[in-house]
């Protein structure tokens, strides 16, 4: 089974956006301040274009694990390909706890308990056992469900907010490159890109139409934040899940009550989809690089979920610790990873 | 051959079971259950400070069934004291046995001593709690705010909902009225403007107010005086802290400098004779020059006569159209309301017209060489348009 092109678009123009709209604006927010666009539309033009780069790989009608094995030999693939997978893992972290803190701090009036969203690890742990060429179908559901979401929340809010608080740029000096640095956190999408190579039918124009669909997700992305800003100022720091916070203003919404909650939920199906990925994606890695024998992907999807879930456990109370870690001391594995490494293979994989 | 089917297929038909519950857990938010046994469903919080302590008076939702079940809503007002907001909050706990749920308070109210001091030291608790809806409205009262939430409404079986009900968008839209939330109250204060503003609430006892049904004893709450609200008056903030207070027609001159107002009144003057106006259209503005220490303030808006004291032919009243002289006299009592709302708000260092945020946003440079000027060293242009409806 083959992803097919729609697919790929969709993937990146509708789900890869889905894990910057949730905590990610807050922490913006903490270093850039009003300029908090400045560092997502830095990363999503830079990511645009490992992107296109990537795709261009995807000429070569071959897996990333082929590729490397072409060029640089059997052992030295298998170590990217592990090396790949667990910085996936390690990616894939933040996005997972943010959804579990979003899940409970957003649809619960008051803090339910872990068996809650205990359900989601089995979700997660089946969904990632099944191969990633199946997920093609699963985007297809989702583009819609987050085209409606945003545009459904973006309508409510616009009469909301103040867009000339992103005034004046520039404000927060050399906020917005710390911001940069630790907004990388979010931009991997180039990785997981990596590990659908061969998954696909490459087809002329491919690469720059996906970074064209990647850009505007983007845009959407940059228009939700603008919108975010407007309305809370420079009490945005403190408005965390910021994709159910910015409709509730919404002046019918006293009489009708939280309508906009039709739109965070559709977001959020989406969300629950994109925070599995990054784990797929790895156990993809793994099994490209030693074949598939028999329940490997099984196995693996049901342990690294079981290893998550202890992981939220761990982190439930103490996110924003981890958080501070990965933006502080691991941030930099990122640009390595997510931009370095997937631009480079085009150069260096020149091999039959 | 159905059997492998029927195995082959499992994998899907636990897909779709996983999937359904997790959407269930979802979607389930509590499946939407309030026990009110068990909850204190605050509808409203009134802070006053007591020395170094707070003082919190909640008024609680209760379940219909006691003797104050003559209305829609019932409830009960619980006091408390700490250290701090978030103490007397637990202390409703301690106190009742029943666990505060923040989520449906739409009402604080701040005592006028508490107000004089920096609020956000306890509003932090509001801005922090993720349960408290920070579209939650704000006000200040006269006295404190334990009187105030306690006190009997001639309209509502509890003080907090007659008082939200001054707040609606009509009442707004009088220009009498300047209500505010949490959460532009927070970004004013933590704005480069560092003011705000609120809405001064005051009770007035309602003479002939109904009294409980003959036949049953009245409780001491209901012997007491019933009281109706007024939120005319605005209170100004700066740094948090109240410093001033605008008269009904300064709050009125500032709904029109908003640009809010599309359905007030206001009187002037027709041959030395009050006259009352309707306001239709209002487009308020508010405008630094290029030297930040002058500043435009302009009104534009479309009148209709309304009424006058005296009597008049019948051709008189079937016309809505104004008068030039009482256009004039029109203009003349509005550039008065405005200018005084200008001076009692410099009085008081408070930025209401957000100058310093203007200047902010439009030059940093000039931001940095004029911020502590603003805004008691601008010297105001008012300009007032008053046209009628023709």
């Amino acid at each position: 089974m083959k992803l097919s092109r729609r697919q790929i678009y969709l993937f990146l123009a509708c789900v890869a956006p889905i894990g910057k709209l949730v905590v990610l604006p807050t922490e913006l927010v903490r270093e850039a301040k009003n300029d908090l666009l400045l560092p997502v539309a830095i990363h999503f033009l830079v990511q645009a274009a490992v992107i296109f780069c990537v795709l261009l790989l995807g000429r070569r009608e071959r897996g990333l694990y082929e590729i490397l094995e072409g060029t640089f030999g059997r052992v030295f693939a298998k170590i990217c390909m592990v090396t790949l997978s667990l910085f996936l893992l390690l990616a894939g972290l933040v996005p997972l706890i943010e959804q579990q803190l979003f899940v409970q701090g957003v649809f619960y009036d008051t803090l339910p308990s872990v068996i809650a969203y205990a359900p989601f690890f089995v979700f997660a742990a089946y969904l990632a056992s099944k191969p990633l060429a199946h997920m093609g179908r699963v985007w297809d559901i989702l583009a819609p469900l987050f085209a409606v979401g945003l545009l459904g929340i973006l309508l409510l809010s616009v009469g909301s907010a103040d867009y000339a608080a992103l005034l004046p740029i520039g404000a927060s000096g050399t906020g917005f490159l710390k911001s940069t640095l630790s907004a990388s956190v979010w931009f991997f999408d180039a990785p997981l890109l990596l590990l659908l190579l061969g998954k696909f039918e490459y087809r002329e124009g491919m690469a720059w139409k996906g970074a064209l669909c990647y850009l505007g997700g983007g845009l959407a992305v940059l228009f939700f934040l603008a919108t975010f800003y407007g309305i809370f100022e420079e009490t945005a720091i403190n408005q965390i899940f910021a994709f159910s916070k910015t409709a509730k203003y919404f002046s019918g919404i006293t009489v009708l009550g939280r309508i906009d909650y039709i739109f965070v939920y559709a977001l959020a199906l989406v969300l629950a989809f994109y925070t599995v990925l990054p784990a797929q994606c790895a156990i993809d890695g793994v099994v490209q690089a030693f074949g598939s024998p028999r329940h490997l992907q099984t196995i693996l999807s049901a342990g690294i979920f079981l290893g998550y879930f202890v992981l939220s456990l761990v982190f439930d109370y103490s996110f924003f610790a981890l958080l501070k870690f990965m933006t502080k001391a691991l941030v930099y594995l990122f640009p390595v990873f997510a931009t370095l490494i997937p631009a480079l293979l085009l150069t260096l994989g020149r091999q039959p | 051959m159905k059997f492998r089917h029927f195995v082959k297929t499992i994998p899907m038909k636990l897909y779709i079971i996983v999937a359904a519950v997790l959407l269930f857990a979802f979607f389930s938010n509590d499946f939407g259950l309030v026990d009110i046994q068990k909850t204190a469903v605050i509808l409203a919080a009134g802070i006053d400070r007591s020395g170094e302590d707070f003082r919190l008076t909640a008024q609680l939702a209760v379940p219909k069934g006691s003797d104050r079940t003559t209305g829609g809503t019932s409830s009960v007002e619980i006091k408390t004291e700490g250290k701090t907001v978030s103490d007397c909050i637990t202390q409703i706990f301690t106190d009742t046995g029943w666990v505060p749920k923040l989520v449906f308070c739409n009402l604080i109210v701040l005592g006028e001593e508490a107000a004089k001091e920096d609020t956000i030291s306890y509003l932090n608790y509001f801005l922090r709690n993720e349960y408290m809806p920070d579209s939650c409205l704000l006000a200040v009262c006269e006295g404190t705010a334990e009187k105030l939430i306690t006190s009997q409404s001639a309209i509502d079986d509890a003080s907090s909902l007659a008082i939200a009900k001054l707040f609606s968008d009509a009442a707004e839209k009088s220009g009498y009225v300047m209500p505010n939330t949490l959460k532009d109250f927070a970004i004013g204060y933590y704005g480069v403007s560092k003011s705000s503003y609120l809405p001064y609430l005051r009770t007035m006892p309602q003479d002939g107010a109904q009294t409980p049904s003959s036949g049953t004893q009245p409780s001491p709450q209901e012997e007491e005086q019933q009281k109706i609200y007024t939120a005319k008056h605005t209170a100004l903030f700066s740094e948090g802290r109240m410093t001033a207070l605008l008269s009904p027609e300064e709050t009125l001159a500032f709904s029109l400098l908003k640009g809010k107002v599309s359905a007030g009144t206001f009187n002037a003057e027709a041959e030395g004779k009050p006259v009352t106006l309707t306001l239709l259209e209002d487009e308020g503005k508010i405008s630094l020059q290029k030297d930040p220490t002058k500043a435009k303030l302009s009104v534009s808006v479309m009148v209709r006569f309304c009424c006058s004291g005296t009597t008049a032919p019948i051709e008189e009243i079937s016309s809505d159209e104004v008068t030039k002289e009482t256009l004039k006299s029109a203009e003349e009592v509005l550039k008065g309301y405005l200018s005084s709302m200008w001076e009692k708000a410099t009085e008081g260092g408070c930025d209401l017209l957000g100058l310093r945020k203007s200047l902010y946003r439009s030059s940093l440079k000039k931001y940095a060489e004029y911020k502590n000027m603003l805004p008691h060293a601008v010297t105001p242009q008012i300009e007032v348009n008053v046209a009628s409806m023709k």
